[in-house]
């Protein structure tokens, strides 16, 4: 087995090293989901500002509201790592 | 501040002969913002209609279109010209125009014909050349191709060479990755030829009009185009000093006819009777006295004016922005979300000073700061309309902001200044000078959520404000604010059951107490009944709200982007700074060759790149998540706009005086 012959150096070296990839995934997926989720909002949104400019305030809301999710990924990913 | 323009509703009445006076006055004020008369809901003036322009309406107009026609063939547009220190009486203008305009149209009429001739013509021959193209390679007169009776020429290109069943005499040659084939059959045969070729991927080509052989006639051609860009360019010259000679006459007619055509329209927006008319709107309360006092003085006192009582909340007022100097350049941000209502708290100020933080909080860095700054100040020279300077002074106050913050975090350009940090530290450990503990991201993180606690707790403070102001005092109003109360207290009633059980850095630390209940300790036991008693406010005022309470935590989280953004452009700059100086510039440094300068000239670029995108990126980060924050998770606290725009009849005069 593996996890017999791993010395305590090895041990923390992967650690350190599935800590970073966590990281990586956690902005990564969350980037993708925002983006998908993105993907459909913003095309309306600008089709919504070119018929009337006044919704630009709403949809410009609209269309940041996923961009919670990567936030989110990104704090998880900072926390993570440091 | 914080609240818009005062303003008062007025009412002004008069026989018709004083129309053109009236009119003529409250132009020149540039302060009566028109209530438009509409017949279909005319309260209190039912059986009015709406006025007929001022007579010389349509010649006006007609003016106009011409001077705008000529304004449009010599590219002068009166928005982007600066007004001159002598501006032209509008008699002056008046003479000129009956005296010069014909004569300044008919040229410009010229100009613009000969220019399209000449643009067209070179378009033509441009078609003509990728026409010829494919037949460059055919090394005969075209023209002989062309006007046989017995026989039909096909052209065109095909993949690989072809042998026609037919009789035939063909002209093959490799051209542009195919084959041009030219062949010659007998008229009876060309059914046939055409169906054999079309198999073998044959695409026509029609063969060009023109007498010579292909290189011939190209040669000819860009000659030619050479020759009319030339005549073009003189033709453009010609246009830039009519341009220059005329532009200042142009644009005072411009402004002269727009105020006849736009005093000449206004009675249309005013409700009139056979013999009287009334016009109705809004002007800024402090000027109410001298504006009645002028207008009566102009009249002679034959019009009546008076002040009407009207509703705040109900009713449509025009908002003006009532603000300090230092915060007037942060309402377009406002306006770009909404004007706020004519009693709501106008959240300008309040942007104005906490935006520029959050950009710098983000961007702070020295180096990109002075970046910006003269990004700025290069700027004003293109964009010289109402908001692109509004704009700018805000870009500037962010810039400023990004180095204070740049200097307090020791940031230039990703590389630290000669002192430590001061309160935060973003250096990463990234490059050989990496040293000390890494940044402080965890107490950065818990600074961002404070700031959010903060910000939204303020903004709901100021929706309870607001609906203390603009909803009739009763059960409703007191709803609304006893449901605003119930989202602070949730969100405070969650923090103290937080720090009742955990220990955080720069929180309170509550932890530790002895239990009361369950394993609770009683800062835990009352931070439950807060989040109690706040959901039993927040569900009596709409029980469908109650299904946003996870919107407290992920709207406090939303802040640590200010942490996560800046940390990450931060990040970018350093690893450029790394890739540039320690990977690529350094190494060469150390044994200096010819072939090591070419290397360094390429650190350096990358150095470039790397830190135009950084900031690039920065600006739209910093920018964008900053406002965000103010338009998502503040405004919808409390903000409800929809005000409409005051716009006074009348305009500031910039090219002409009386």
């Amino acid at each position: 087995m593996v996890v017999e012959t791993m010395t305590l150096e090895v041990a923390q070296a992967s650690a350190e090293g599935f800590k970073a990839i966590g990281a990586g995934l956690a902005v990564g997926i969350t980037g993708m989901a925002t983006a998908i989720a993105q993907f459909a909002i913003g095309p309306a949104a600008v089709g919504a500002t070119a018929e009337n400019k006044e919704t630009f305030g709403l949809v410009l809301i609209l269309t940041v509201i996923p961009e919670t999710i990567v936030i989110f990924g990104l704090v998880v990913a900072l926390l993570l790592l440091f | 501040m914080f609240e818009p323009q005062t303003m008062s509703k007025l009412l002004i009445a008069a026989s018709k002969d004083q129309l053109e006076v009236v009119v003529r006055e409250l132009y020149r004020h540039n302060l009566f913002h028109i209530e438009e008369f509409v017949e279909s809901d005319a309260k209190g003036l039912e059986g009015c209609t709406i006025g007929m322009p001022l007579p010389g309406a349509s010649e006006s107009s007609s003016d106009l279109v011409r001077i705008r026609s000529i304004e449009n063939t010599y590219g002068v547009s009166p928005r982007s010209m600066d007004s001159d220190e002598k501006k032209m009486l509008t008699s002056q203008v008046r003479q000129r125009i009956e005296r010069e305009l014909k004569t300044i149209e008919k040229d410009a009429a010229a100009f613009s014909e000969e220019k399209i001739t000449l643009e067209n013509t070179i378009r033509e021959y441009e078609t003509r050349i990728t026409e010829l193209k494919p037949f460059t390679v055919f090394p005969a007169n075209l023209a002989d191709l062309k006007g046989f009776e017995n026989f039909v020429v096909l052209a065109g290109r095909v993949p690989a060479h072809v042998s026609l069943g037919v009789p035939n005499e063909t002209f093959i040659s490799a051209y542009d990755k195919s084959n041009l084939l030219i062949a010659v059959v007998p008229r009876g045969d060309a059914g046939e030829a055409e169906c054999e070729l079309f198999e073998a991927g044959f695409q026509a080509i029609s063969i060009p009009d023109e007498n010579g052989t292909a290189g011939e006639r190209t040669v000819w051609y860009t000659h030619e185009i050479t020759r009319l860009e030339k005549e073009l360019e003189g033709v453009s010259g010609r246009i830039f000093a009519q341009k220059e000679k005329n532009a200042a006459f142009l644009v005072a007619c411009d402004e002269l006819l727009t105020a006849e055509v736009e005093r000449a329209e206004a009675p249309l927006r005013f409700a009139t009777t056979e013999e009287t008319f009334v016009a109705e709107g809004w002007v800024p309360a402090d000027t109410v006295a001298k504006f009645m006092s002028d207008l009566q003085l102009a009249t002679g006192g034959k019009s009546f004016i008076s002040e009407v009582e009207f509703d705040p909340i109900e009713e449509a007022v025009p908002i003006e922005y009532h603000n300090p100097d230092f915060s007037k350049p942060t309402e377009i941000l406002v306006d770009l979300y909404s004007r706020p209502h004519y009693k709501e708290l106008d959240p300008t100020i309040l942007i104005s000073i906490v935006f520029p933080i959050f950009f710098g909080f983000i961007l702070g860095d020295v180096g990109y700061g002075i970046i910006l700054l003269a990004l700025g100040y290069y700027l004003r020279r293109y964009l010289k309309d109402g908001a692109g300077q509004q704009l700018l002074v805000v870009f500037r106050n962010v810039s400023i902001s990004s180095i204070i913050f740049g200097l307090l975090y020791s940031e230039f350009f990703g590389f630290a200044l000669p002192w430590d940090p001061i309160g935060i530290n973003r250096h990463l450990l990234i490059g050989s000078h990496a040293s000390g503990h890494g940044p402080d991201v965890v107490l950065m993180l818990v600074l961002t959520v404070w700031i959010g606690i903060l910000h939204i707790t303020f903004g709901r403070m100021i929706h309870m404000y607001n609906a203390s102001k603009m909803i009739k005092p009763g059960h409703h109003r007191s709803k609304v604010v006893f449901g605003q109360l119930g989202w602070i207290l949730v969100m405070w009633g969650l923090l103290l059951m937080m720090w009742s059980l955990f220990e955080m850095p720069l929180m309170p630390v509550l932890a530790g107490y002895p239990a009361v209940y369950a394993g609770i300790n009683g800062f835990g036991v009352a931070g439950a009944i807060l989040v109690l008693v706040g959901i039993i406010l927040i569900g009596r005022e709409s029980p469908f709200e109650l299904m946003e309470l996870p919107m407290i935590i992920s709207h406090v989280l939303s802040y640590a982007r200010l942490a996560a953004v800046g940390l990450s452009s931060v990040a970018i700059a350093m690893v450029t700074n790394y890739i540039a100086i320690e990977l690529i510039i350094d190494p060469q440094l150390a044994n200096l060759s010819i072939f090591g300068v070419i290397i360094i000239l390429v650190g350096i670029v990358v150095f470039l790149i790397g830190h135009t995108l950084n900031i690039a990126l920065g600006v739209l980060g910093g920018g964008l998540h900053s406002i965000r924050l103010h338009y998502v998770e503040f405004f919808t606290k409390f903000y409800k706009g929809g005000g409409k725009k005051y716009e006074p009849f009348g305009k500031l005069r910039k090219f002409t005086e009386d």
